[in-house]
C-alpha cells in the first residue's frame, strides 16, 4: 500500500506530501519563536529595573550570522546536486552546511561557557557586581581562604568562594523529605575532615499500634528493656515487634537508616489514619442518626474524634532523627540550599529546604570575586524613584564605606570614572550644544550606563591609563579600551597582560548578609537572560536537530539515493527549507538580542 | 489508490504483521484511531472518578470519604492526603486541577479529533491512510509518554499538580517548590506530560492537515467534502497555531521552576514558607495568561468542533435529507475557527488590563456567537422535514442540540465584562462549559461512537442498552449542570472545597448579605453531588455495551448498514489496510438524500454515474 503524492506533486495544490507537511510545521514554529519574541517585548516593557542593553559580545554573533547564512547558501546547493544527480557535489555541499552548523554551535558554546562561569551579585542596597569567584578552603580552625592561584585543579577541599560555612554540632533530618544527595554530601565533608554522624539519642520509631503499649510507664519500661538488650554491641538499628525500629544513640548516619526509619514512620502514620478514619466515620453515622435530614454544615461542629476513641490503637510518630557531628566541623553548603535566607551572621540555627535543620554557629562565608565590572543603574533607578540624588546614595553606598576593607580601591576607580564621565559631559556640549540656553539644559547628556556602570573594558581602560599617566580626554585615552577580538566571549581572566601587569579587576568580599541575589549570568539572573537562553538555547536545538537530520542525509541515504533519486532530493529539499527557517530566526534574534 | 493496485509493492504487508506490529506500534490510521479511543474513554472514566471524590466533600463537608469510594486508595496515600479520611483543601485543588486537565487534554481531544480524525477522516476523504503513517504512531505514544507523566504524578511524594488546570503563576511556579529534585514534583512533571501532549497534537494536526489537503480521492473537490471533514480540518489548524504559544509557557514555567529563573516571578514575591523569594523578579504573571490563553481559547474550539462534525454526519443519515445551509455551516466553521484566535482576553477581564482592551476583546466574543449560531442554527433546521429516525445515534445527536444551546447562550452573558466582574471564577462559568463539554461535546462523540461502531466492528450496539446509557445520562447531566448556573449568580465561587460552608451566615439574625445566599442554595450541593454519582452509574450501559456487542453484537447486514452517502461506508466491514477494494471517486456531494430525479432514497456519494442517464445537475434547494 503505497501512499500517494509522496514523491511527485499533487496536481491541483502542486505539492508532494512533506512539502505541505513542513510548511505546516513552520507556520507552528512560527507561532513558537513568535510567542518567544512577544515574550521578549512584554517582560522589556514591563521591566522594573535596568534593561542590559548591549551587554552581549557582538563579535560570536556576527560571526554566527554570516555563518548561517552561508550554510543556507550550501544546502541549496547540496539539493540543486541532488536534483542534478550529481552525488559528489551533494556530499561536498552537504557537509559544508553541517560544518557551519558545527562552527555555529562551538560559538555558541564558548559564549555560554562565558557566561556560566560569570558571577554576578545584587546587593540589599541594589548595587551589582560582576565578576569570578575565587576558589576556597577551610583551615584547620574551619575558617575560609580565599584560594589564590592560578588554575581550577579541583582540591578535595577547594570550593567555590560563594558557599556558606556552617560549624555544624547537630544536624536532623525529617524522614519523609530528607535529600539523598545533600545527606551524602555531608556525610563526604564529615568524613574529608574526620568526623562522625552518630544519633544524638536512644530513639524508638513504631509502625504498629501493638507495639505501642499505650500507659507510657509501661511503654518507657519496654523501651529501657531494649536499651539494656543492645547496650553492649555497637551502636545500630534494630527492628522489634511487627513493625518497629530502635535506633541507638551513637548509630551512624547513612541514608538506608533514613529509608528504614522512614518506612516504620509511614506505616504507622497510615495506621493512625485508617482508626481516625474509622471513629469520625462511625462518629458521623451517629450524628446522622441523631439529627436526621439535618445537612453536614448544621452538625460539623458537634462531630469530633476524642482522644479516648485512640487509645491502644494509635502510635506516637517521630518524623526527624537527630544527628551530632563528633567532633562539630564546618560544613560547606550552597546557598541555594538554605529555607530561611538569608541568615544572619553568626545564626545558630540553619533551616534547610529538605526540612534538614542544623545547630551549630554561621562562620564569616562572604563572597569572594575578582570584580570585573560594578554597575550602580539599578541603584540610581531606585534613587530617582525616591527622589534622591543618585550620585549621593552611590557614594554612600556600602562598596565605598570603611565596612569594605577594599575601599580604597573602589574609591580609586571612581574618581577615575566621575573624571571621564566629565570630559564625555563636556565633549557632548561641544559637539551637540544646549537645547535650552537659558536653563543650560544639554541636547545630548552621558547614557545611564555610561554614567553608572564602570565595565570591564572601563577597568582595563582605566587601569592602562593610570599605569601610563594618561589623563581621560586627552586623545590616546581612548586608544586604551579592549577591543572586540580581545575580549571575544567576555572578559578574559586570564588574559597575560591583566594576570601580570595591570591587575584591573578588584578584589572584595561581601558578606552574605548583604547580598539580595547571587548567580552566574544564567537565567536566575535576571529576565533578560532568562530570555535570551531561552530564545538562543530553544533556537539552538534546533539548530542541532536541523543537523542531525541533515547529516542523516549525508552519511546514510546512498541506498535511498540508488532507488529513488527523486525522493531523496525531496526529503533534502525539505530538510533545506526547515533549514532556512533556522536561518531566519536567528536573523531575527541577532539584531534583537546583541543589537537592540 | 487501491488495496488491489498496490499489492505488488511492499513486501512487509504481504505477510500477517505480528500482534505488537499490528496493535500497538501500528501505523495503520484506524488501529491509532481505536487505539486514541479506548485511551481516551479510559482517561475520561479516570477524570470523572477524580470529580466524584471532589463531589463528596462539596455536598457532605467535614465527613471522611465513604469506604465505596476510598477502596481505590492505598492506606499509606490516604495517611498523606486525607485528614482523618476527609478530603483536605490540598487535596481536593489536586484532584480539581487534575481533573481538568486530564478531561481536557488527555479525555476530549484525543478522542474527539484523534480518535474519530483518524478513524473516520481518510475514509471519508477516500485515501488509503494518513500522509505520513510513522508520524501517526509517534503522535499516540507521545500522548501516551504524556498521559503517563500526568498518571505518574499522583504518586509522588508532592502529589500530582494542585494549582488548577490554568496553572497560573505565581501559584504554579512555587506550588511543590519544596521538592528538592523538581523532576519529581508533580507541578513539574505537568509541565513535561503536556509538552509531550502539545508535540503530539503539533505531529497529529500537521498530518491530518496534509492529508485532507492533498490525499483527497479524485472527485472529492472542497465544497462535496463531509462536514465532518471541513470541522477536522479547522481544528488541525487551530491546534497548529494555537499550542505553540503554550509551549512557550510550560517552558518559561518549566525553566522559572528548575532554574530559578523569573518570567514569570515579580519582584518582591513573598511567601509564608520562604519569606522574599530570592529571584531576580521583574517578571509578570500577566505573561502567562496571555500564553495560557492564547491556546486556552481555540483550544475550548478544538473541544467543540470535533462534536459538530459527529453531529452533523448522524442527522443527516437519520433523517434522509441533506444537511440543511451546509456552504454557511463551512464559511461559519472557517469564521469560528479564524475568531477563535483573537477572543482569548475575555478569560482575564479581571486581570486590571483597562476598559479599552476589554472592549475589543468583548467584541470579538460577541462576534464569534454568529458563526456559532448559524452552526446550531442548520443543524436544527436539518431536522425540518425529515423522516426521522429515532435510533441511538441520533438520540444523542438531537440531544447535543439543545444541550450545546444551553451552553452557548450561558456563556453570552460571560461575554460582557460588566456582567463578568459578578460571574468570573463562579459556579455559573463551571455550569457554562460543562453544559457545552459534558452534555454537549461527549453527547455528539456518543452519537459518533454509535454511528461508526458498526463499521469498525461489523456489529450493532444493543438497542436497549443503549437507552439505558442515554436516558438517565440525559437527565442527570441536567441536574448536575443546571443548579450550578443559579450558585453561580448567587456568587458561589468555582474553587470551593467544602461546598461553601466556610461561608454561610452564622447567627440567625445576620445581616451578611453573601452568607445569607449562600445558605439559601447551598441545599443544592447533595442533590448535585448524587447526580454526579448516578451519571457515573449510567456510564455502566455503555461500558457493557461495548464489551458485549465487540464479541456478541447483531451482525450487520452489508456494509452499510444505516444506508449513508459518504465515502466510509463504501469500504468492506471493519476496512482492510488500504481501506478500499476499488478505485474510489466522488462522483457527487455528501448529502444526496432524497433527491427529486434519483430512484432510491439515497445517492452514495461513490456509486459512479449511470452512462445512460442525462448528467446530473447538482441538487440546490433541500429536497421537500
Amino acid at each position: 500500500m503505497e501512499i500517494p503524492f509522496t514523491v511527485t506533486a499533487r496536481k491541483d495544490t502542486g505539492l508532494f506530501n512533506a512539502k505541505v507537511g513542513i510548511w505546516l510545521f513552520l507556520a507552528s514554529e512560527v507561532m513558537l519563536f513568535g510567542g518567544l519574541f512577544s515574550g521578549y517585548v512584554f517582560l522589556r516593557i514591563y521591566a522594573d529595573y535596568p534593561w542590559p542593553e548591549r551587554t552581549l559580545p557582538v563579535l560570536p554573533g556576527l560571526i554566527n550570522t554570516f555563518v548561517l547564512i552561508g550554510s543556507s547558501v550550501t544546502v541549496v546547493f547540496a539539493w540543486a546536486s541532488l536534483k542534478m544527480r550529481q552525488w559528489r557535489r551533494f556530499q561536498v555541499f552537504m557537509s559544508l552546511t553541517i560544518a557551519c552548523a558545527g562552527v555555529f554551535l562551538i560559538l555558541k558554546g564558548i559564549e555560554y561557557k562565558a557566561k556560566w562561569e560569570h558571577q554576578a551579585v545584587r546587593m540589599d542596597d541594589f548595587a551589582v557586581i560582576e565578576g569570578h569567584t575565587h576558589k576556597a578552603e577551610l583551615d584547620e580552625k574551619g575558617h575560609m581562604h580565599v584560594a589564590h592561584g592560578h588554575g581550577e585543579e579541583e582540591h578535595g577541599t577547594r570550593f567555590w568562594a560563594n558557599r556558606l560555612i556552617f560549624k555544624t554540632e547537630a544536624a536532623s533530618f525529617s524522614l519523609v523529605r530528607a535529600y539523598e544527595p545533600w545527606v551524602d554530601t555531608m556525610l563526604e565533608q564529615a568524613k574529608e575532615r574526620h568526623a562522625e554522624l552518630v544519633a544524638s539519642e536512644d530513639v524508638f520509631l513504631y509502625g504498629h499500634p501493638a507495639d505501642y503499649p499505650a500507659p507510657e510507664v509501661e511503654r518507657k519500661a519496654a523501651e529501657q528493656k531494649l536499651i539494656g538488650e543492645h547496650k553492649n554491641s555497637k551502636p545500630s538499628q534494630h527492628r522489634f515487634g511487627k513493625n518497629s525500629l530502635y535506633v541507638a544513640k551513637g548509630t551512624p548516619l547513612n541514608y538506608r537508616l533514613l529509608e528504614k526509619a522512614r518506612g516504620v514512620f509511614v506505616a504507622g502514620r497510615a495506621g493512625n489514619a485508617k482508626v481516625r478514619t474509622r471513629v469520625l466515620r462511625s462518629k458521623w453515622d451517629v450524628a446522622h442518626a441523631e439529627h436526621p435530614g439535618k445537612p453536614n454544615w448544621e452538625i460539623a461542629d458537634r462531630v469530633k474524634i476524642e482522644p479516648a476513641d485512640l487509645a491502644g490503637k494509635v502510635v506516637g510518630l517521630t518524623p526527624a532523627l537527630s544527628f551530632d557531628l563528633k567532633p562539630a566541623i564546618p560544613l560547606v553548603l550552597k546557598r541555594s540550599w538554605i529555607r530561611n535566607r538569608p541568615l544572619a551572621a553568626g545564626a545558630e540555627k540553619a533551616s534547610l529546604r529538605d526540612d534538614t535543620s542544623l545547630t551549630g554557629h554561621l562562620e564569616d562565608s562572604p563572597i569572594a570575586l575578582a570584580v570585573d565590572a560594578v554597575d550602580f543603574r539599578f541603584m540610581a533607578m531606585k534613587a530617582e524613584e525616591a527622589d534622591k540624588n543618585p550620585m549621593t546614595v552611590i557614594e554612600r553606598s556600602w562598596i565605598f564605606s570603611e565596612k569594605n576593607a577594599h575601599a580604597e580601591d573602589f574609591k580609586k576607580v571612581w574618581e577615575l570614572h566621575k573624571k571621564r564621565i566629565k570630559k564625555v559631559e563636556e565633549h557632548l556640549v561641544d559637539k551637540y550644544g544646549y537645547k535650552d540656553e537659558a536653563k543650560k539644559i544639554p541636547d545630548r547628556v552621558p547614557t545611564e550606563t555610561e554614567r553608572y556602570r564602570i565595565g570591564w573594558k572601563d577597568l582595563v581602560q582605566y587601569a592602562r591609563a593610570q599605569k601610563m599617566g594618561v589623563e581621560p580626554g586627552q586623545k590616546e585615552f581612548a586608544k586604551l579600551r579592549p577591543t572586540m577580538t580581545e575580549g571575544f566571549a567576555g572578559p578574559n581572566h586570564k588574559n597575560k597582560e591583566y594576570t601580570e601587569e595591570l591587575h584591573p579587576f578588584l578584589e572584595l568580599e561581601i558578606p552574605h548578609q548583604k547580598v539580595s541575589l547571587e548567580s552566574k549570568f544564567t537565567p536566575k539572573w535576571n529576565t533578560y537572560y532568562a530570555i535570551y537562553f531561552t530564545l538562543t538555547g530553544l533556537h539552538g536545538l534546533h539548530v542541532v536537530g536541523g543537523a542531525i537530520v541533515l547529516s542523516y542525509y549525508l552519511f546514510f541515504s546512498k541506498g535511498l539515493y540508488r532507488r529513488n533519486p527523486e525522493w531523496l532530493a525531496n526529503r533534502v529539499e525539505v530538510g533545506g527549507l526547515f533549514w532556512h527557517f533556522v536561518d531566519l530566526v536567528w536573523i531575527f534574534l541577532f539584531p534583537i538580542l546583541y543589537l537592540m | 489508490m487501491s488495496a488491489e493496485a498496490a499489492a505488488e509493492d511492499h513486501d512487509d504487508h504481504h505477510h500477517e504483521l505480528p500482534f505488537w506490529r499490528k496493535y500497538i506500534y501500528s501505523t495503520d490510521h484506524k488501529v491509532i484511531g481505536i487505539q486514541y479511543g479506548v485511551t481516551a474513554l479510559l482517561f475520561l472514566a479516570f477524570g470523572f472518578f477524580l470529580m466524584m471524590v471532589m463531589r463528596w466533600s462539596i455536598a457532605y463537608p467535614e465527613e471522611p470519604l465513604p469506604g465505596w469510594m476510598s477502596w481505590v486508595f492505598s492506606e499509606e496515600w490516604k495517611a498523606r492526603w486525607l485528614q482523618d479520611g476527609r478530603l483536605t483543601g490540598e487535596t481536593y485543588n489536586m484532584f480539581g486541577a487534575m481533573h481538568g486537565t486530564i478531561m481536557v487534554f488527555l479525555g476530549i481531544v484525543p478522542l474527539g479529533f484523534a480518535a474519530f480524525g483518524n478513524f473516520v477522516t481518510p475514509l471519508q476523504i477516500g485515501t488509503v491512510d494518513m500522509a505520513f503513517p510513522k508520524l501517526n504512531m509517534v503522535s499516540y505514544w507521545c500522548y501516551g509518554v504524556g498521559g503517563l507523566l500526568m498518571l505518574g504524578s499522583f504518586f509522588m511524594e508532592s502529589g500530582a499538580a494542585k494549582s488548577g488546570w490554568t496553572n497560573y503563576s505565581p501559584l504554579a511556579n512555587f506550588a511543590d517548590g519544596q521538592i528538592i529534585n523538581q523532576f519529581l514534583a508533580g507541578q513539574t512533571q505537568w509541565l513535561l506530560g503536556m509538552v509531550f501532549l502539545i508535540t503530539s497534537s503539533l505531529l497529529g494536526a500537521i498530518n491530518f492537515l496534509t492529508t485532507i489537503i492533498n490525499l483527497r480521492a479524485k472527485g472529492m473537490t472542497w465544497m462535496r467534502l463531509p462536514f465532518f471533514v471541513w470541522a477536522i480540518l479547522v481544528t488541525g489548524f487551530l491546534l497548529l497555531l494555537a499550542f505553540p504559544p503554550l509551549e512557550v509557557a510550560a517552558l518559561m514555567q518549566l525553566m522559572d521552576r528548575t532554574v530559578g529563573s523569573s518570567f514569570f516571578v515579580p519582584t518582591g514575591l513573598y511567601t509564608k514558607t520562604a519569606g522574599v523569594i530570592e529571584a531576580s523578579g521583574g517578571g509578570s504573571p500577566l505573561l502567562y495568561q496571555h500564553l495560557f490563553w492564547f491556546l486556552g481559547h481555540p483550544e475550548v474550539y478544538v473541544l467543540l468542533i470535533p462534536a459538530i462534525a459527529c453531529v452533523a454526519e448522524v442527522i443527516p443519515v437519520n433523517t434522509r435529507k441533506p444537511l440543511w445551509g451546509y456552504k454557511p455551516m463551512v464559511w461559519s466553521i472557517l469564521c469560528v475557527g479564524f475568531l477563535s484566535f483573537v477572543v482569548w482576553a475575555h478569560h482575564m477581564y479581571l486581570t486590571g488590563m483597562g476598559p479599552v482592551i476589554s472592549t475589543w476583546f468583548q467584541t470579538t466574543t460577541v462576534m464569534i456567537s454568529v458563526p456559532s449560531v448559524i452552526l446550531l442554527t442548520s443543524l436544527i433546521i436539518s431536522l425540518w422535514g425529515g423522516s426521522i429516525r429515532f435510533n441511538v445515534p441520533m438520540l444523542w445527536a438531537v440531544a447535543f442540540l439543545p444541550m450545546f444551546g444551553i451552553g452557548g447562550i450561558t456563556g453570552l452573558p460571560l461575554a460582557f465584562n460588566l456582567v463578568d466582574l459578578h460571574l468570573h471564577d463562579t459556579y455559573y462559568v463551571i455550569g457554562h462549559f460543562h453544559y457545552v463539554v459534558a452534555p454537549g461535546v461527549l453527547f455528539g462523540f456518543f452519537a459518533g461512537i454509535y454511528h461508526w461502531f458498526p463499521k469498525i466492528t461489523g456489529r450493532h450496539f444493543d438497542t436497549f442498552l443503549g437507552h439505558l446509557h442515554f436516558w438517565p445520562s440525559l437527565i442527570f447531566m441536567n441536574l448536575l449542570f443546571f443548579p450550578m448556573l443559579v450558585q453561580g449568580m448567587a456568587g458561589f465561587h468555582r474553587r470551593w472545597y467544602n461546598g461553601g460552608d466556610a461561608y454561610l451566615a452564622k447567627a440567625e439574625d445576620s445581616v451578611n448579605v453573601f452568607g445569607n445566599t449562600v445558605a439559601e442554595w447551598i441545599y443544592l450541593n447533595p442533590l448535585m453531588s448524587w447526580a454526579a454519582w448516578l451519571l457515573a452509574l449510567s456510564q455502566v450501559p455503555f461500558v457493557i455495551n461495548l464489551v458485549f456487542s465487540i464479541r456478541w453484537g447483531k451482525k450487520i447486514k452489508n456494509d452499510n448498514p444505516w444506508d449513508a452517502t459518504t465515502l466510509e461506508w463504501a469500504t468492506p466491514t471493519p476496512p482492510p489496510h488500504g481501506n478500499f477494494t476499488f478505485d474510489v471517486g466522488a462522483y457527487r456531494g455528501p448529502y444526496e438524500y432524497s433527491r427529486d430525479d434519483h430512484e432510491g432514497d439515497f445517492f452514495p456519494q461513490w456509486e459512479e454515474p449511470r452512462k445512460d442517464k442525462p448528467a446530473e445537475e447538482p441538487v440546490k434547494e433541500p429536497v421537500k
